[in-house]
């Protein structure tokens, strides 16, 4: 969940998100959990310890308010890079992102700030966190709380929770404050068929011509169904941007090829 | 009312802007104080045992320590074990602080990797629950205190400050081990023994004015030195403390704020990939 949730009029066609020339360099620890220790020991080695990561390579991209935009790519093309830079995460390392509206996201891992806390402090902190007042989650919690059939589970330590139980939490806190723009990462795999399919349906419900979702997946089905626009990432670079049908299957293509004449003419 | 327009372009000079980062953290203050609310439930501090348990768990350190003191040194009257009781006291606030700030970072990383926010909120945060920690040991030291006959006079006032001066400092040092902690993450490890050196080297379980003239050195060294002698003047001893102590605490509790601060913002933007 990010930003606020105060839901604005906006017309279709009217630019929800603008992206110009974004770059996405950072340095990463190689190692999961770096350590004091470990790094003492390297000392002398002349190991790495950080590895510098150019996610995100001059892209550009607008989002209309009224569109489904669908993003595809392979793994480490840069799509979350791309989801994070949008929602103010990661600031970029050049170019500009201007975002028109209230977005609300939901990022793989979705909500959840602490474990030991109950689901329902931790929807409460995600959206104060988000810059939410008490008074506007108030407002939404007996909807998240239904929309997630949790029940009492609600107001159990979320560390007692499984995945589809996280996942369907997560998804509702993002879907239900009906921001302007919504961003969903890779969060519709999760859950169970039934959850998953109420989830479609509500992103089906959430489109709007006064509404515009980014929906990054790699279920090309719910992406042809869905979305109205599709881009293709790969390797931090834009290779292909229109008609869902068109994209994903030249994306599918070259999945199925391994390469691609448009890639070789990026890279 | 309409969401202004967010522009994301790349930080100048590695920070910020800190008119917006202050605005957008001012915005968030409720998030602090329903964290600080949140963890104190959590750890059952909402209830009458675990409120108990805050007073408890200090005083019988301090007793402890009282004990050893006695054994090794003899003979020991209620000034000793006041100094022991509040030095004590607030040594936990500034402990407590480091060992809440130090995950505080680590610990938010799904918040972190899914929401724009000020980042500092998180060991902000980890002082306030500090702080609500420490305020009850505050009446129980002056229970301790009449009841061992002890005179409350004004210059005790001279605490307040003293203790604005402790939680600069301590929130500085929560932001800096915070920030250190996403790059070596056993920093967390090292903690207790970096705390209790700092104990031992502290006047807590001596005086300042019982301390050798070689090691003086530690009043320079060690930051919580002037604060903990100043704090026990003006609550002990019901004296004003020297200002020179206040001033130099305050030094440390600036350069340390400043330059912690310095780094983490300087740092925040990397949290998301680090984690």
């Amino acid at each position: 969940m990010s930003s606020l949730s105060v839901s604005n009029k906006h017309t279709t066609h009217e630019i929800a998100v603008s992206v110009r020339n974004l770059g996405l360099i950072y340095t990463t620890a190689i190692d999961s959990r770096p350590t004091l220790k470990a790094r003492a020991k390297a000392l002398g080695r002349g190991s790495k310890q950080t590895r510098v990561v150019r996610a995100l390579d001059e892209v550009n991209l607008d989002v209309e308010y009224g569109q489904v935009l669908g993003v595809i790519g392979t793994n480490g093309a840069g799509k979350s890079s791309l989801m994070r830079c949008i929602a103010g995460i990661l600031p970029p390392s050049q170019g500009r992102i201007e975002v028109n509206g209230s977005v609300s996201t939901l990022l793989a891992l979705g909500v959840g700030f602490n474990p030991s806390m109950s689901g329902r402090d931790n929807v409460y902190l995600g959206g104060l966190a988000a810059g939410m007042s008490r008074e506007e989650i108030e407002g939404h919690f007996d909807e998240i709380a239904e929309f997630s059939e949790l029940g009492d589970a609600i107001d159990a330590p979320m560390r007692t929770y499984s995945s589809g139980m996280y996942a369907r939490l997560a998804f509702s806190v993002a879907a239900t404050v009906r921001p302007d723009i919504l961003i969903i990462d890779e969060a519709l795999s999760t859950g169970d068929a039934k959850f998953k399919e109420k989830s479609l349906n509500r992103i089906k419900e959430l489109r709007s011509d006064d509404r515009a979702l980014i929906l990054v997946s790699h279920a090309m089905k719910t992406l042809r169904e869905t979305c109205n626009d599709v881009v293709w990432l790969h390797k931090g670079k834009v290779v292909q941007r229109g008609e869902p049908n068109t994209v994903i299957d030249a994306y599918q293509k070259f999945l199925n090829l391994g390469k691609s004449a448009a890639i070789d003419e990026d890279v | 009312m309409s969401t202004p327009p967010q522009v994301y372009e790349p930080f100048k000079a590695g920070l910020p802007k800190l008119g917006k980062y202050w605005k957008s953290l001012w915005s968030r203050r409720t998030f602090i104080s329903e964290y600080s609310k949140s963890e104190l439930r959590e750890q059952h501090f909402d209830s009458v045992f675990g409120q108990l348990w805050l007073v408890i768990n200090p005083l019988l350190l301090s007793g402890v320590y009282f004990i050893l003191i006695v054994i090794i040194r003899g003979g020991s009257d209620g000034t000793r074990y006041l100094h022991l009781t509040a030095t004590l006291f607030l040594f936990y606030l500034i402990s407590n602080s480091l060992t809440g700030g130090v995950k505080s970072i680590t610990a938010g990383q799904r918040l972190i990797l899914n929401t724009a926010f000020p980042r500092v909120m998180l060991p902000i945060s980890a002082v306030v629950i500090a702080m609500f920690k420490f305020l009850p040991t505050i009446f129980v030291f002056l229970i301790i205190k009449a009841v061992l006959g002890s005179k409350f006079e004004v210059e005790m006032l001279w605490a307040i400050p003293v203790l604005f001066i402790t939680m600069f400092l301590a929130l500085g040092l929560a932001i800096t081990i915070s920030c250190i902690n996403v790059y070596f993450r056993d920093i967390a490890s090292f903690l207790p023994y970096l705390t209790r050196t700092f104990l031992y080297l502290s006047p807590v379980l001596y005086e300042a004015s019982e301390l050798d003239p070689k090691l003086r050195v530690l009043e320079i060294v060690n930051p919580l030195f002037p604060i903990l002698d100043s704090w026990s003047s003006a609550l002990v001893h019901g004296e004003m403390p020297q200002i020179s102590s206040m001033l130099q605490g305050l030094a440390w509790a600036v350069g340390v704020f400043f330059i912690g601060t310095y780094f983490f913002l300087s740092r925040e933007r990397e949290f998301a990939v680090r984690l």
